[in-house]
């Protein structure tokens, strides 16, 4: 009830959520040197690190994909992920002096601070484009078409995390250390910088409940492996399962809990001081 | 006829001391924590305004007016009693919030018109009223970082009274402005509330108050003590003002050298009035003219020598002038109980434009005790023909005078 009744009020307040993007985009970029270059320098250091270390130290199969493809069409999407939920927990906090003074649909706070990140995954994309021609890489291929459901549902799974990160943090300081610490973890639990292939079968049933396997794996075999011409699947049990279904069921259930945890808690973010 | 806001039997507590509660808590299980101490910022506060009608809330600090207006706003929940607002509303709870310093003054009147509920379309009908009214069209395209108080206030004030609220919460926010703006501010909401805008105003400003509220409201450490017209609203004021005083233990000992005791009563001040030579009540002093500060007392009790003094604050509470008789090396008479008697101080306007706060007292010719205190008893502004800033006004004058190629006067 009280969260359907937010999403018309958010609606009511949709010329504020897109003002509140742009402000966001603008203040980031406002006085920095390299603006927008900054988007692209933080996937591409982490890909070239784990470029040198994974083909000359300890060389990596990664089949028919050359590694700096393999790394960067999955870092673009990963450092995505972390920088927006790292804003989302941060965002409530930063602007606390609007918060406690002037009321506004509070979750246009988390929501601007995903959707400014859209213009970082933007650019960071137009690189792994390049990369891709370089590497005469089939471009828009048939499966492309899956492209935005991924991209939703990463959409979904790091606003739901937003919305507790964001609500939590105002109350406990320790999220936002909590959150840092979690993502550097996470990203070894995701096929980042190494290939499925190389996580027993066994384990596979509670590797893909890591949404971000799902979603890493799908944007994969979508964008870089040419011989895939649909949505990657594994096996359970002799079952073919699509990578993004388990994320996309996990992803719905953490925003839909988010989004609750968050409009229950609001109303106690102006009284912490 | 529906009421615009309905405050019913509201009270809000407040947790006080560790802020760390646990999840259930914030999930809203209603659950005393153990160990926990709350504080009753608002205790059963109940009013109901019509559309066009106008409450001036006052008090001193703490009283609970500012949680009075976060809960108008939303801003916060009541823990008890509940709150309707009909309406597009429109707060003003502080001075530039919701402005963001590195962003010009164009983009902010939207990003502003946006947090107060407007959409793009409904703003840039409005744009132009709105700079016009706020004055500083010179500057719309300046970082606010870059703008003064006055003119933050101005462009604050300009968003909200034109987004055509059916409610306007006014906070102390004008007092930063200049007589003029401050002017076409009170026009403004006059004529708002002419065409049905409910006017919430908070100042400490007693004068203000009466100019543009029908009805006031006293608060007292979370409590609606008085509710009634505004001009008597203004007099229970200075009754809460001398209750709080009582209840103290510490008043003000380092200026007066006086021991920490509360009043006694023994003398009480009646009325305060600012005249104009011509003894004219004023409210607005022309700076370097005179004025006479008239005070009347009635005693309580037989009183030997009492010593009667003035002083003039800035609104932030800067001394800026503070006299007594004994300093002045006058001896007052003796006064018996039962009798009245009106004291005058004739004194220089030597002050520059703003407003500025008065306060009388009476004390024990020993200074051992106070009989009466009203610190804040009178607000008044000063109107300057001069250009000359600043607080007080030395009335500079100027000469040029040629000197020889040496440099040396001739």
């Amino acid at each position: 009830m009280q969260s359907a009744l937010g999403i018309k009020t958010l609606y009511n307040h949709r010329d504020l959520l897109l003002a509140w993007t742009v402000r966001t985009i603008k203040a980031r970029y406002q006085q920095s040197v390299l603006g927008g270059l900054w988007a692209i320098l933080q996937p591409v250091a982490t890909a070239t690190i784990f470029t040198i270390i994974f083909t000359v130290f300890i060389p990596i199969d990664t089949g028919s994909v050359p590694y700096i493809l393999f790394v960067y069409s999955a870092m673009v999407a990963w450092t995505f992920f972390a920088t927006s939920l790292v804003d989302m927990v941060e965002s409530l906090i930063i602007n606390m002096n609007l918060v406690s003074k002037i009321y506004f649909p509070r979750e246009v706070l988390p929501i601007a601070a995903l959707l400014a990140r859209l213009l970082d995954f933007a650019i960071a994309s137009l690189v792994l484009f390049l990369l891709m021609i370089y590497f005469q890489v089939p471009l828009f291929k048939a499966n492309w078409v899956f492209l935005p459901a991924i991209i939703v549902v990463q959409l979904m799974l790091a606003l739901g995390l937003g919305f507790f990160g964001a609500a939590l943090n105002v109350f406990y300081r320790d999220v936002k250390h909590l959150v840092a610490l979690g993502l550097q973890l996470w990203l070894y639990a995701t096929p980042i910088i190494y290939p499925t292939t190389r996580v027993p079968e066994r384990f596979h049933p509670f590797y893909f409940l890591n949404p971000m396997a799902g979603i890493i794996e799908s944007y994969r075999d979508v964008l870089v492996r040419p011989e895939m011409t649909t949505l990657g699947t594994y096996t359970i049990n002799g079952m073919q399962i699509p990578y993004l279904l388990p994320s996309a069921i996990i992803a719905s259930v953490v925003l839909i809990a988010g989004y609750w945890f968050f409009k229950k808690a609001e109303f106690q973010f102006a009284d912490v001081v | 006829m529906t009421y615009s806001i309905e405050f019913r039997n509201v009270s809000k507590r407040y947790r006080i001391g560790s802020n760390l509660s646990n999840l259930r808590d914030l999930l809203g299980a209603r659950r005393e924590a153990k160990n926990a101490k709350y504080h009753w910022a608002v205790k059963d506060v109940d009013f109901a305004l019509k559309p066009g009608e106008s409450l001036g809330i006052i008090g001193p600090n703490g009283a609970g007016k500012t949680t009075i207006l976060k809960l108008l706003s939303r801003v916060t929940q009541p823990t008890d009693g509940h709150i309707k607002v009909n309406g597009r509303y429109s707060a003003l709870i502080e001075l530039g919030a919701g402005f963001h310093p590195d962003l010009t003054g164009r983009e902010n009147v939207f990003l502003n018109g946006t947090i107060l509920g407007m959409s793009r379309s409904e703003i840039k009908e409005r744009y132009d009223q709105i700079v016009e009214f706020s004055g500083i069209a010179p500057f719309i395209d300046t970082p606010v970082k870059r703008y003064s108080s006055g003119m933050y206030a101005r462009l604050g004030f300009a968003i909200a009274a034109h987004i055509d609220p059916e409610v306007l919460i006014v906070d102390e926010v004008l007092a930063v402005g200049d007589y003029a703006f401050q002017m076409k501010c009170y026009n403004r909401m006059d004529e708002l509330r002419a065409k049905g805008t409910s006017l919430i105003f908070v100042s400490h400003n007693m004068e203000v108050v009466r100019r543009v509220c029908d009805r006031g409201m006293v608060m007292y450490r979370g409590q609606n003590v008085f509710q009634g017209a505004a001009a008597e609203a203004v007099v229970a004021y200075s009754d809460v003002l001398r209750q709080a005083a009582r209840e103290s233990k510490s008043v003000a000992p380092k200026e007066h050298g006086m021991s920490q005791r509360a009043m006694t009563f023994d003398a009480e001040v009646k009325n305060v009035t600012l005249l104009s030579e011509d003894r004219q009540p004023i409210t607005v002093l022309e700076s370097g003219t005179k004025a006479i500060l008239a005070v009347d007392y009635q005693f309580n009790k037989d009183v030997q020598n009492p010593v009667f003094a003035f002083t003039i604050r800035t609104e932030d509470g800067r001394i800026i002038y503070d006299n007594t008789t004994q300093w002045m090396k006058i001896k007052t008479p003796d006064f018996y109980s039962g009798q009245h008697c009106r004291v005058e101080y004739t004194f220089d306007v030597a002050l520059l434009e703003g407003s500025y706060e008065l306060g009388v007292d009476i004390a024990a010719g020993d200074l051992s005790t106070y009989y009466d205190r009203l610190e804040r008893a009178l607000g008044f502004w000063v109107k300057s023909s001069g250009g000359a800033k600043g607080l007080a006004n030395l009335d500079a004058k100027v000469t040029f005078k040629e000197l020889a190629s040496n440099g040396v006067a001739a």
